[in-house]
């Protein structure tokens, strides 16, 4: 009686758990904020309650949301359904992380070039939410005409901007190739050749780079704009017209009063200017545990209620033709405004070769806006960085001679050991307490093993292989040969490993040099008695080195902006000549040391300081008899007294700046060019900005961690030699 | 003519008056040793001739020169500290030299000097070494070095052999005095070891709380003190005090009375104080002095009994032979004439002829 009632309850349990189980709720990731995601939000609700299914909604940043994706799904901890932009829908696809939606979803409800673009290989991935395209934000009351071609443009801007004021006729991200492909589709360009190949050097190209700087050197839209600068500017009113998208209406202030419309026709070639048309779609990933449920939700998403609230609260355009029956949909006219610019859009490519455009373009950008460059040479400077970039795999190796290798060295290793004389005493007795400290290392030495041993040796492993869209082919050396033979470029060019690595070295020589002289002169002063508030002294220097330094580069950087950084502004008050910071190697580099001067010389202060005050002060009076001046006492007896404690300081500090990522790449971001990129930085990119080339990138690493491991074995010479002790 | 001279010189720390008024001359050649009880102001007054403190008031004089505004390194003085003060970054050698380098030297003349110093010193196998590898009186040998290269005016010394033990305090004694009979030098010394101020000294200047007791021989000291503070000072186990009225030709003390000596002067008041030295009481069942033994020191050839009397506590000497213990009810008398007489408030009014 009593095994049968508990085998009855096992059995209720397991269906109940089964039960529970197929009502797990739908995770659904996205990377929205403000009204977008409120409408998503509002959307997810009437699903809730309509499907009776529960939906676990996650925001994500944009920055990281691919490669969150691309770890996430393979290993079944991904979302269900999430909500990506068009562009890598083929990588994605090639990857296995989408599930095919051909037979769950109805074409004519959607406008047909948003279904194009959620094509791949023959496939249908993803139901189309929004389109989103560049249009022409104007002020109605500061532009009497709406220009309709480029010509138009240029006389009305003329009227409208004044330098003086820092008023603009038009303000856009003139540096982001997503706007600037507008002006390049415009004036006859093509991205890519009839091999589907990216391709920079064209006429067009340079007419449209050269157009653009026209502008700009006729001050008639802003230099090195950011999206917060153009919101800025024309939120103020000091810009008449903007270029953007359907999110910036919603950061608009509602004392502006605007209207929106496509973007002018080309006057040289009479074609209208043609913005990347860009679909964002619900994706339904491959490895939901619940595929009819995840389906349902997408569908839901891109069609009635959900993708009206879309369009009101949300401010998209949505890609359902239904939707714009809506008597609020109608009524709205920057939905209206830019499903008419939309017209002229172009589909962007999904492909692979589109991911790789926008690195060489921006560079190509920057360097033609930034005066580095001609704009005529701009698409040849972009074209070379491309083919640097985009290395064709390595020959497959085989892994066999290293397995050997690896075998042999093992063997010997082994040998040597076996054959040493054994020790007289046995291992429990020469440390009988062996055990007991074993269990005391025992957690200490496990977090070391999980968090450093074992990444490093992973990262190694990897640096064998060549990774390309997730899989990996093992190419033994090859990538070493590559950095170290800087195989595509010139050694001379910011690519090259040995550039590079001049450029760390340089990097990390200036900035220890300054940390320490700044630093020691700093603790001398401070160590006098005779300095009244020294306890007020110390705490103020010590705030740069409190301050999280991702705060301070972003504050940095904010102040070396060429038009509206205080550090320029400081100059014009001088009446000296402003500086384009980010433009020459110098100046950029000149900027990320002052960033982190700014923040490392508190640390050698307080070492400087703490080892001065260990020094007795009987010596300087024996010098100061002796006949020593104030010099030479510095010379003398302090210097020679603070090695033993600054040179692990300097040592230290070398080390961390060598690998100091966070200035290089939030101050001067590797501008201009790359060519203040230090070699943490580089590797940076090689992984995650260049198309995932894990194996070149883990390459790297191994190659500075050697650097590093030369560098201090050199070092301790040093501080054997200059082992001291007060008597 | 004095090689340093100190005329009316003030000194305060922080509103703390520390030098009240020194004056003080010492001759050529001269080894002065400044002795006194800690905080007395003997360090501050080294100090303030070398230049290492600025006097308030008073002026300072060096070789003739008056020196209160020149700095330390033009005063020509060498100086020992009592840490000795060596660069722990320098080898012997470099120590020595370094006085000579900063002043530009030739280098000629720098081996030379630093090579007689180093005779002299016996340093002259450790010229290679660093201070750390050194025993502390080889470090004292240093630092005497590093003053005797540089030929000063004036050699200071301030307390060098407090950190040493017994036995090297007492050979380092005989280095330097024999250093300076060598060298013939200008040598002021403070100390606070009175056996170092009377074996070492030519003259003794004895401080107390930033005043000049009295400076001169030492055993001018030691046999005429001039108030009762130096007598106390010098001498171990210290003089013993007892309070006397004068009366009638006697003086009357608590359960004793003498004679009136006959060299005390008529004037000098009936409140007085007698002073007598240990070594000059002996143990005499018949003494004026009677008490209770309550400690014993035996050093082996002699040794001194404390007593407590009714006229206060005694320290009396005994010789080899004689039984004393503590507890033992004993007599004590001075040996012939042992009477130093003071006024009330400590001066001096009387001595016993010295022999």
């Amino acid at each position: 009686m009593n095994a049968e009632l508990s085998l009855a309850l096992v059995l209720a349990f397991a269906g109940s758990s089964g039960a529970l189980a197929s009502a797990a709720p739908l995770k659904l990731w996205h990377a929205y904020r403000g009204g977008e995601e409120k409408a998503l939000e509002s959307s997810v609700k009437l699903f809730e309650r309509e499907s009776g299914r529960k939906v676990e909604l996650l925001a994500l940043p944009y920055d990281v949301f691919a490669s969150k994706l691309m770890a996430a799904i393979p290993h079944g901890v991904g979302p269900d359904v999430f909500i990506f932009a068009h562009e890598r829908l083929r990588l994605f696809s090639r990857m296995g992380l989408l599930a095919a939606v051909d037979g769950e979803i109805d074409r004519p409800s959607y406008f047909p070039n948003t279904i194009e673009a959620l094509e791949a290989d023959g496939k249908l991935y993803g139901y189309p939410l929004s389109l989103k395209c560049l249009a022409l934000y104007v002020n109605t009351q500061l532009v009497p005409r709406v220009p309709g071609t480029t010509d138009e443009l240029r006389g009305l801007l003329s009227r409208l901007s004044s330098a003086g004021d820092n008023r603009f006729g038009l303000a856009y991200e003139s540096g982001d190739f997503y706007l600037h492909a507008p002006f390049l589709f415009g004036f006859g360009g093509r991205l890519f050749d009839d091999t589907a190949r990216a391709v920079f050097d064209t006429p067009e190209m340079a007419r449209s780079l050269a157009f653009v700087k026209d502008l700009q050197d006729r001050r008639l839209i802003p230099e090195e704009a950011s999206g917060a600068l153009v919101k800025s500017l024309f939120g103020d009113g000091r810009a008449a017209m903007a270029i953007s998208g359907p999110w910036f209406a919603g950061e608009i202030p509602k004392t502006v009063a605007y209207s929106v419309f496509p973007l002018p026709r080309v006057s040289e070639t009479g074609l209208p200017m043609r913005p990347f048309l860009g679909v964002e779609a619900a994706l339904v990933s491959s490895k939901s545990e619940d595929l009819g449920g995840a389906l349902k939700l997408a569908r839901f998403l891109s069609l009635g209620e959900a993708s009206v609230l879309r369009a009101v609260v949300g401010g998209q355009v949505p890609a359902n033709v239904a939707a714009y029956e809506h008597p609020e949909v109608r009524r709205d006219p920057i939905v209206s405004a830019f499903r008419a610019a939309a017209k002229n859009a172009v589909a962007m490519p999904n492909t692979l070769e589109m991911a790789r455009v926008w690195e060489p373009m921006k560079l190509a950008l920057q360097a033609a806006l930034k005066g580095g460059a001609l704009p005529a040479q701009a698409g040849a400077l972009a074209d070379r960085r491309y083919r640097a970039l985009y290395r064709p795999r390595p020959p497959v190796a085989s892994p066999v001679p290293y397995v050997l290798l690896a075998l042999s060295a093992a063997v010997v290793a082994a040998f040597r050991l076996l054959r040493r004389p054994a020790p007289s005493l046995s291992f429990t007795k020469r440390y009988p307490d062996a055990r007991r400290a074993f269990w005391y290392l025992a957690p200490a030495a496990t977090g070391l093993i999980v968090l450093v041993l074992v990444p490093f040796v992973f990262g190694a492993a990897i640096s064998f292989f060549h990774h390309d869209s997730g899989s990996y082919t093992f190419v033994g050396l090859s990538n070493f040969v590559d950095i170290l033979a800087s195989r595509g470029y010139r050694v001379t060019e910011p690519l090259s490993f040995y550039f590079t690595l001049a450029v760390t070295v340089l990097w990390t020589a200036v900035n220890v040099g300054l940390h320490v002289t700044i630093g020691l002169a700093l603790a001398l002063l401070l160590k006098d008695p005779l300095l009244r508030l020294k306890g007020v002294y110390r705490v103020l220097l010590i705030v740069p080195w409190a301050v999280p330094n991702y705060i301070t580069a972003l504050i940095w950087k904010g102040m070396f902006h060429r038009q509206f950084g205080a550090v320029n502004g400081i100059l014009q008050a001088l009446h000296l000549q402003p500086v384009g910071w980010f433009t020459r190697f110098s100046t950029a580099f000149a900027a990320d040391v002052v960033t982190n001067t700014w923040l490392g010389f508190p640390f050698m202060m307080v070492v400087a300081l703490g080892a001065l005050q260990s020094i007795p002060p009987e010596l300087y009076e024996a010098a100061e008899v002796d006949g020593a001046s104030s010099w030479q006492k510095f010379r003398r007896i302090t210097l020679p007294l603070l090695r033993p404690a600054l040179l692990p300081a300097v040592i230290l500090g070398s080390v961390w700046t060598f690998n100091m990522f966070n200035i290089i790449y939030l101050v001067s971001g590797g501008e201009p060019g790359g060519a203040t990129d230090i070699l943490v930085s580089e590797a940076y990119r090689w992984a995650f900005q260049r198309n995932e080339q894990y194996g070149f990138a883990a390459a790297y690493s191994v190659l500075i961690f050697i650097t590093l491991l030369v560098w201090s074995a050199l070092t301790q010479r040093f501080t054997q030699g200059a082992e001291e002790t007060l008597s | 003519m004095s090689d340093v001279s100190l005329k009316g010189v003030r000194k305060a720390f922080d509103g703390n008056p520390v030098i009240k008024g020194v004056d003080l001359e010492v001759a050529r050649g001269e080894f002065l040793v400044m002795v006194g009880p800690s905080g007395c102001g003997k360090t501050t007054l080294l100090r303030l001739i070398a230049g290492l403190e600025e006097a308030d008031e008073g002026v300072i004089e060096i070789g003739g020169r008056v020196v209160s505004d020149v700095p330390p390194r033009d005063r020509d003085v060498a100086m020992v500290f009592q840490s000795y003060a060596l660069y722990p970054h320098m080898s012997v050698r470099e120590n020595l030299a370094f006085g000579l380098k900063l002043r530009k030297f030739p280098e000629a003349e720098i081996l030379s000097r630093v090579t007689a110093a180093a005779g002299l010193l016996e340093l002259t196998s450790l010229l290679e070494r660093r201070p750390k590898a050194l025993s502390g009186g080889q470090r004292q040998r240093v630092a005497m070095g590093r003053a005797i290269v540089r030929h000063p005016k004036v050699f200071l010394f301030d307390e060098p052999l407090s950190n040493l033990d017994t036995a090297l305090r007492v050979q380092m004694r005989g280095e330097l005095a024999r250093l300076h009979r060598r060298l013939g030098a200008t040598m002021v010394y403070v100390t606070h070891d009175q056996v170092e101020a009377m074996t070492l000294a030519g003259r003794v200047a004895v401080f107390d709380r930033g005043v000049l007791q009295q400076a001169g021989p030492p055993l001018e000291l030691y046999h005429r003190p001039a108030n009762r503070f130096v007598a106390g000072f010098l001498g171990s186990p210290a003089m013993n005090f007892v309070a006397v009225r004068r009366e009638s030709g006697r003086l009357v003390g608590n359960g004793f009375a003498f004679p009136v000596p006959r060299d005390l002067p008529e004037d000098s008041g009936v409140e007085l104080q007698i002073g007598m030295r240990p070594q000059e009481l002996q143990i005499d069942a018949r003494g004026p002095f009677q008490g209770e033994v309550e400690a014993v020191e035996r050093l082996g050839f002699d040794g001194y009994a404390f007593l407590s009397t009714q006229a206060g506590g005694l320290a009396a000497r005994f010789a080899k032979g004689a039984e004393v213990a503590v507890g033992d009810q004993v007599g004590v008398s001075p040996v012939c004439d042992a009477l130093h007489i003071f006024t009330a408030e400590g001066r001096a009014l009387r001595h016993p002829a010295s022999s």
